[in-house]
């Protein structure tokens, strides 16, 4: 089996690839719009430096040699949603080619990353269709990769990987990804068009193995063609015929020129799976658990970047989930509260973080263990008889363990070590 | 050019032709492109294809939002539904 | 030097003097065809008209055609926002051929006619500029030059017609046709008119990724080059006037330069190709829904809608439209369109080496003035064969001007100047020079004082 995708995501710029228009969120339809963006006779294009430079960044994370003279060609294909009738994008002169992703096992190859315009949102209605061109131009990459995935789980993998990089590029990852999937299990090459989302992308793979499988089996070839996935019955089905190549007729943009891309400083180049080693083996950890807390937040990186010299790393790393399991933003300032009381082997608990987080101090009782040691002795001598019971029921000194634990703030399970040893020694 | 390329050709274009012009049409198609094949014989040596007359210095745009104010003078060029641009069913 | 802008702003005019001008020209336009709207409006300042695919914010803009029927733009190209900085008056959208796809005039709804004879074409495409300049005494026409729309109608109106380098008058607002070979020009009564509205216009324009911020020269030359294999095909009236002029030019103490250009002749096909292979994709925009001509059933599927409304271009520019797209066509693109680019490499490098020491000299057009039923005739190889030597420096960017320098059977014929990259003025600086020796003859003066 083989899978190539075609990933097409939005760059991380403040105005639209060729026109001056913001590309903030908003729900007013066709608010964000100008003579361009919606191919006005008379309008032309002007580019966008920081689309290139993103675009440049992203080429350089994926391993891709990255043009220097880069130019655009029309695409011409007719349709509602695209208001020129061509796309202004790339091919042979793209930003990037090839790249390579690195996944655990293998690399799967990236023929080329395109710099291009998003058509418009339509909106299908009877009879009719509805047109919002807020989304006409916002700055795309095309990310092709060669057909190299051969398992739905390298698939998984390829897709979480290129997203953390993207993240690190910042790119939106939550955004809708629209995915072009090529899946051949023979020789003919099937591809499923505009599958929306990383779930419906998974989805569309696993049932077109199926299909193509079951046709295997009976001794059939699956035809080349190309299909859509339908997400509401989780099936493939063939769709309307693709342009082909001649139809498209790709000719040079002559409204643009040659752009050099030597001068535009890339993004730091930060890789977040290389990164989640080298912090495993520098620090005997776990991959899984620290790749989990970066993947998609910076902020956890350049937290542990920013105490890694200073604390234990466990303790950081223990503070982070604390982080994501109250649902903490890795840049608020309640880190360094957490992770000072964490490393003092204080528990956080709901509580705890309320108060640092109104800016209470937080009572630290500090007591030495002679101390605590000390008080289970009193409360033992208090009746001589628990000694004895305890030897045949350890949940005699359940009430102990419970008041130590309280009072001097120690996880119970602590405590109750703490009693057994005052026994023991006794 | 046989009838099933010209009619590919149309149908790429979205271009309708009566059948009188149709038939002028093509007709005019395969002398302009006999015309055209003159090309055949020119030898250009080895120069890079001339995308434009002369040369066009990549001058690019800073990233730094403008709104254009003449929406509404944009959008009455059109039917708009709801703020939609009202488009043909798909 | 005559100049009609500095003599305008210089005479006092009569309190009504823009309404009695524009009450003549709509009854000469009824005549004549010259424009598709006039400036209801119009007040203080020297009349300027603007080609019909060029966007004037709120006033209709077709280019002449059906399909952009009530479009209106809502923003002014740069150069009519240029020119009204300065103070000039918008007096109206002139006719032409639809799209600037044709080189008479004719192939839009109503052409313009010629004012010299009503039976004889305008030239095109920028008919009505023209007509205009040659009937209006205080005017200057915006029009436009792809392969010579500039030069063909000055030549046959009898007026300067001024193609600038590619890239030095911003196309911003320009209504595409083929946008590496567009370039907005001007015409006037007289090259210091030129020179004026070229010095306002020029000059870096962040809308239009392809204009440029370059410095015009005005590098003088005494020697003129005349390209042997444009001589062939020459009409005897005007092979014999244009030899006529040589010699006038030889006794003015400029020197002439026979020279052969090999392979110019394949300038034609290169034009015509690029220009249907861009054409194609600009005018595939046109789909009957965003602006100008409305399909109405929206219900119709987008393909069916699509081409029902495109059925509104007229023929000439269907068949561009389809030999652009047979021309870009995956499998014939390096045989057609890759060739075509290279030519124009070639071609423009050659006229470039005569053009660092010379201007180039020839006829506007190779025939006098035809009529309208004449040229209806035509074939569409013919037709463009006749494009000959305007192609060449429109192809390949280079500055040239269109100059009235005979009258046969009182018609005006014109000669054209080529100046090499940048070198704008040169040529404009020539005909300066010549109004001095030669007097341009008009047949109306509507708007004099």
């Amino acid at each position: 089996m083989k899978i190539g995708l075609e990933v097409h995501v939005a760059l991380p710029t403040k105005t639209k690839l060729f026109c001056s228009d913001s590309t903030s969120e908003t729900r007013e339809p066709n608010s964000q719009i100008c003579p361009i963006c919606v191919g006005f006779p008379g309008s032309r294009p002007v580019l966008n430096e920081e689309a290139v430079r993103v675009a440049k960044s992203i080429a350089i994370a994926l391993n891709c040699r990255v043009r220097e003279d880069i130019s655009f060609i029309r695409k011409v294909y007719f349709y509602p949603d695209l208001p020129k009738s061509f796309q202004i994008t790339q091919l042979s002169e793209s930003i990037g080619s090839d790249g390579f992703l690195e996944l655990e096992k293998k690399r799967v190859g990236i023929r080329r990353i395109q710099i291009e315009e998003d058509p418009a949102r339509i909106i299908r209605e009877e009879g009719y269709t509805l047109l919002d061109f807020n989304r006409s131009g916002i700055p795309l990459v095309e990310i092709v990769t060669e057909p190299d995935i051969t398992t739905e789980e390298e698939l998984r993998e390829m897709v979480f990987t290129l997203r953390t990089i993207l993240h690190y590029q910042g790119v939106d990852v939550n955004q809708e990804v629209k995915t072009d999937l090529n899946i051949s299990l023979a020789e003919e090459r099937v591809e499923i068009k505009n599958v929306t989302g990383i779930k419906n992308l998974i989805a569309a793979a696993q049932y077109e193995i199926t299909r193509q499988g079951a046709i295997i089996k009976k001794g059939g070839v699956p035809e080349k063609e190309t299909r859509s996935f339908d997400a509401a019955s989780g099936t493939t089905k063939t769709s309307r015929k693709k342009e082909s190549e001649e139809e498209y007729g790709f000719i040079y943009e002559p409204d643009l020129t040659v752009y050099d891309t030597k001068n535009l400083s890339e993004n730091a180049m930060r890789i977040p799976t290389k990164i989640a080693m080298g912090l495993a083996v520098k620090h005997k950890a776990n991959y899984s658990t620290i790749l989990e807390l970066i993947a998609f937040d910076t902020g956890a990186l350049n937290l542990i970047n920013e105490f890694e010299e200073e604390f234990d790393f466990k303790t950081i790393i223990a503070s982070l989930e604390i982080m994501k399991r109250f649902g903490e933003p890795a840049n608020s300032g309640v880190f360094k509260e957490i992770l000072g009381l964490t490393d003092q082997k204080i528990d956080i608990t709901r509580d705890v973080l309320k108060k640092i987080k109104a800016g209470d101090k937080v009572e630290i009782k500090k007591f030495s263990e002679p101390q605590i040691d000390e008080t289970i002795r009193e409360m033992l001598n208090s009746d001589k008889t628990i000694v004895e019971k305890y030897k045949k029921n350890k949940n005699v000194v359940n009430f102990i363990v419970g008041t130590i634990s309280k009072k001097y703030g120690i996880q119970p399970r602590d405590a109750a070590a703490r009693v057994e040893g005052v026994i023991n020694k006794l | 050019m046989d009838d099933r390329e010209f009619k590919s050709l149309l149908e790429t274009a979205r271009i309708g032709l009566t059948e009188t012009e149709s038939e002028t049409i093509k007709n005019d198609l395969e002398e302009v492109i006999n015309y055209f094949n003159k090309l055949d014989g020119v030898e250009c040596g080895n120069v890079e294809p001339a995308y434009h007359p002369v040369e066009i210095p990549g001058i690019m745009r800073k990233d730094i939002p403008k709104e254009f104010k003449e929406k509404k003078e944009l959008l009455d060029n059109t039917k708009t539904h709801r703020l939609y641009v009202v488009g043909p069913e798909v | 030097m005559k100049s009609y802008i500095s003599e305008f702003e210089s005479k006092d005019k009569p309190k009504d003097y823009y309404q009695k001008l524009l009450e003549e020209l709509k009854g000469k336009n009824r005549e004549l065809h010259v424009f598709n709207n006039l400036n209801e409006d119009l007040r203080d300042g020297f009349p300027f008209s603007v080609k019909d695919n060029i966007c004037v914010r709120g006033v209709e803009s077709t280019a002449s055609s059906k399909i952009l029927k009530t479009y209106k733009p809502p923003f002014n190209a740069t150069v009519v926002e240029r020119l009204q900085r300065q103070g000039f008056a918008f007096l109206g959208k002139t006719n032409m051929d639809e799209f600037g796809f044709g080189s008479f005039g004719i192939n839009c709804e109503t052409p313009a006619r010629n004012p010299f004879n009503v039976d004889y074409v305008a030239g095109g495409s920028s008919s009505g500029a023209a007509v205009a300049t040659s009937i209006l005494k205080y005017h200057v026409a915006v029009a436009e030059s792809t392969g010579g729309s500039i030069s063909a109608p000055a030549a046959f109106c009898g007026v300067v017609g001024f193609t600038p380098t590619y890239g030095v008058v911003s196309r911003n607002g320009l209504i595409d046709y083929a946008n590496s070979l567009d370039k907005i020009g001007f015409m006037a009564r007289s090259a210091a008119d030129i020179r004026k509205v070229l010095n306002m216009s020029v000059g870096r324009d962040e809308k239009d990724t392809t204009s440029l911020d370059a410095r015009l020269r005005d590098e003088p030359k005494i020697q003129f080059s005349v390209i042997n294999q444009l001589m062939n095909g020459l009409d005897d009236k005007v092979r014999s006037a244009f030899d006529k002029l040589l010699e006038k030019l030889k006794s003015m103490d400029y020197k002439i330069n026979y020279v052969d250009l090999k392979d110019i002749e394949a300038a034609i096909p290169a034009y015509y190709i690029i220009s249907t292979a861009e054409a194609s994709t600009n005018l595939a925009r046109y789909t009957g829904f965003k602006y100008g001509f409305k399909v109405g059933d929206f219900s119709k599927r987008y393909n069916d809608f699509f081409t029902e409304a495109r059925m509104q271009f007229g023929s000439e520019a269907k068949r561009r439209i389809i030999l652009g797209t047979f021309v870009r066509g995956a499998s014939v693109k390096n045989r057609y369109y890759v060739k075509a680019l290279k030519v124009r490499a070639m071609l423009g490098e050659k006229m470039r080496r005569i053009l660092r020491e010379s201007l180039i000299i020839s006829p506007t057009m190779s025939i006098t003035t035809p009529k309208i039923s004449e040229v209806e005739k035509l074939s569409p190889v013919q037709t463009y064969a006749l494009d000959m030597l305007t192609i060449p420096p429109n192809l390949c960017g280079f500055p040239h001007v269109s100059f009235p320098y005979e009258y046969i059977d009182d018609m005006p014929i014109g000669a054209q100047i080529v100046g090499d990259h940048f070198n704008d003025y040169a040529p404009i600086s020539f005909v300066e020079n010549w109004e001095g020796k030669f007097k341009y003859r008009f047949k109306y003066n509507i708007g004099a004082i």
